[in-house]
């Protein structure tokens, strides 16, 4: 079980980490998504121990971790950009820590060949030991970076953002193989992403890391059904965020008007951010007539057709840009007129409210 | 349009450059096969390799005594060995000590490339100097040593500062989350990628090292280096075994170059991938 209590880390005057805690369990996929600069490969790297924290602790199963050597953790890395040995094949490649390594190197041949073709064949490398690392494609790449880390035995593995350099297809069957790759040889991934479906995916537990500390960590269903805060909902990419204003138990801004949930209590007057799924919102023309519990009526923007869905962009008469998704699975979504005002109908009950705005 | 008109301008001038350049060395190589009787000068009176024979003590004991060369090109062979070693080592190690700033690293870094910029009939005065105020005596593995160090341990340094420039840390960082200590890393991961650069290294070091003057002038005591030993022999009278010596120690160099060049084929092959991985990242 790593922890991380209250770690910071700071470059100059950027503050990468922010008095961060939190606890990674064992035998578990824990993914961490963030968006580009929240400090997810300042956190990755102060793990691994190639940063050291400017205050704050690192601990696994209750040992300090502080100012111990990178090659004394075992931990695994595996990086962005493969970061290969260019001038090994391979095979050496990857029996490269069993070879050097300063605790327990495996010295016999016919051992480190063995644990090798082992991992070579779990990762489906086979037939490619002997090649160059440069004469071998970016998957491949991926899987010797894989299985060079693997055979080694760490307690836990780092990947950061490990499918960043592969095509979308590859993306997807590594996805599955990194999974199952996991749960055989029983070791804790911490795979870091900017891609929330790659998070949610992937992870048994998600992390959301936000501002250099984690906004919220929990099972990915129900950190994505509930969000903690607005922060974490905005990462999901997945709900439109409002701000405004908690009046008799409605939210209040320019524009819009609702209902807010009994849960929490909304005070009046106060603050309030709510999020609302880009699905459960509905589109109807301006004047239907139909009595609608909650609607905010907005202008259509655009479109994008994404296969099995289509994105809709309305915009609020403030200036606030709403997204509304329909899935094609359903009846054919009409094709709305550029400008043109709607009514975005929804569920009052589907609304999450955050009293407690994000700073 | 423009480059049709560029391309052969630019050819030609490139080919003049050449020609200049190699031009002296084209006319010493043919004077080098004067005959017998000729001097260092044209018209070739006859075709010969008797000043090759001469050179090397096959020839009637004459007139003219052989070049005194023998010793001082194995002091300067291994003055520029010495040379080589030292300052590759400090300049591997100096440069791998600027990967990370540190304080005062921009003036550390100008007095390092000091040695090269600062006029060597200076430096090679004020070394006599000094080691006359010291009581030291001058000789060139002492005190020509210490100068030819300073002098080429900048372009080693220069030159292995650029090989680090766009070496991808993160290769040493995998090899260290794989529990590789740092000091193996270096040897099994770093040293290997920047071997190439080490070879261009070396081979500054040696060539400046090899034919340095006006530095082992004043430092080198009384035996002479190979380029003090040729310039001695011009005071009493040139004849054409100079140009057979410089013909034979021009072959050296280009025996050396076409070594370096073949080990730096091998290594850039056997680490093309810098490429390679900048493509995936």
């Amino acid at each position: 079980m790593l922890s991380l209590n209250s770690v910071t880390k700071r470059y100059g005057a950027f503050t990468a980490l922010d008095r961060l805690s939190v606890t990674i369990p064992d035998d578990a996929y824990v993914s961490l998504l963030g968006a580009s600069g929240s400090g997810k490969t300042s956190l990755l790297r102060v793990i691994a121990g190639f940063e050291e924290p400017d205050s704050g602790t690192v601990s696994y199963d209750g040992k300090h971790l502080n100012g111990v050597a990178p090659h004394r953790r075992g931990i695994g890395f595996v990086f962005q950009n493969f970061a290969l040995f260019p001038h090994l094949s391979v095979e050496n490649n990857i029996a490269f820590g069993l070879r050097y390594r300063e605790q327990e190197p495996v010295v016999d041949p016919a051992d480190v060949r063995q644990r090798v073709a082992d991992i070579v064949r779990l990762v489906g490398l086979e037939g490619l030991e002997a090649r160059k690392v440069t004469a071998i494609s970016g998957g491949q790449r991926q899987r010797v970076a894989l299985a060079r880390t693997l055979v080694t035995e760490p307690r836990m593995v780092l990947l950061d953002e490990p499918l960043g350099a592969l095509d979308a297809n590859l993306r997807e069957r590594m996805c599955d193989e990194l999974r199952a790759i996991r749960e055989r040889l029983k070791v804790t991934f911490l795979h870091v992403t900017g891609s929330e479906t790659e998070a949610l995916l992937m992870g048994d537990t998600v992390a959301v890391l936000s501002a250099g500390s984690v906004a919220q960590i929990a099972p990915a269903s129900s950190l994505f059904s509930a969000p903690l805060n607005a922060d974490v909902a905005r990462h999901l990419n997945a709900y439109n965020v409002l701000s405004g204003k908690a009046e008799g138990g409605h939210f209040h801004a320019d524009g819009a008007r609702f209902p807010l949930p009994d849960h929490p209590v909304p005070q009046d007057g106060a603050p309030v951010d709510v999020a609302l799924r880009f699905d459960r919102i509905s589109v109807v023309a301006a004047d239907a007539a139909e009595p609608l519990d909650a609607v905010i009526p907005a202008r259509f923007v655009a479109s994008e057709f994404n296969g099995s869905s289509v994105l809709s962009f309305f915009r609020m008469d403030d200036g606030t840009l709403l997204q509304v998704v329909a899935h094609l699975s359903g009846p054919p979504p009409r094709s709305f007129e550029s400008g043109a005002l709607y009514k975005l109908a929804f569920d009052p009950r589907d609304v999450i409210s955050f009293t407690e705005r994000a700073a | 349009m423009e480059a049709r008109v560029l391309k052969p301008i630019l050819g030609v001038y490139c080919a003049a450059f050449i020609l200049f350049l190699y031009g002296p060395m084209i006319v010493l190589a043919i004077l080098s096969f004067q005959g017998a009787g000729g001097g260092p000068q044209f018209p070739i009176i006859e075709w010969s390799t008797y000043w090759y024979r001469h050179l090397l003590g096959m020839t009637e004991p004459g007139r003219i005594s052989r070049l005194p060369i023998g010793d001082s090109l194995l002091r300067s062979l291994t003055l520029a060995v010495m040379t080589t070693v030292v300052s590759t080592v400090l300049g591997v190690v100096t440069a791998q000590g600027f990967r990370t700033r540190f304080k005062g690293s921009g003036v550390v870094f100008y007095l390092v490339i000091l040695g090269m910029i600062v006029p060597g009939v200076l430096v090679g005065l004020g070394m006599a100097l000094l080691s006359n105020l010291l009581g030291i005596n001058r000789s060139w593995w002492g005190t020509a040593f210490v100068l030819h160090v300073v002098y080429t341990f900048p372009f080693a340094f220069l030159v292995m500062l650029a090989i680090f420039n766009r070496f991808d840390r993160s290769v040493e960082e995998a090899s260290l989350s794989l529990g590789v200590s740092p000091a193996q890393t270096f040897r099994r991961v770093t040293f290997p990628m920047i071997f190439p650069g080490v070879l261009s290294a070396m081979l500054f070091s040696f060539t400046l090292s090899y034919d340095e003057f006006s530095r082992t002038l004043f430092t080198s005591g009384r035996e002479l280096t190979l380029p003090l030993t040729i310039y001695g022999t011009f005071s009493v009278e040139i004849y054409p075994n100079i140009f057979a010596f410089g013909v034979l120690t021009t072959l050296f160099s280009f025996t050396l170059l076409l070594i370096y060049a073949l080990l730096m084929l091998r290594a850039v092959r056997s680490a093309r991938s810098f490429k390679g991985q900048e493509e995936a990242a």
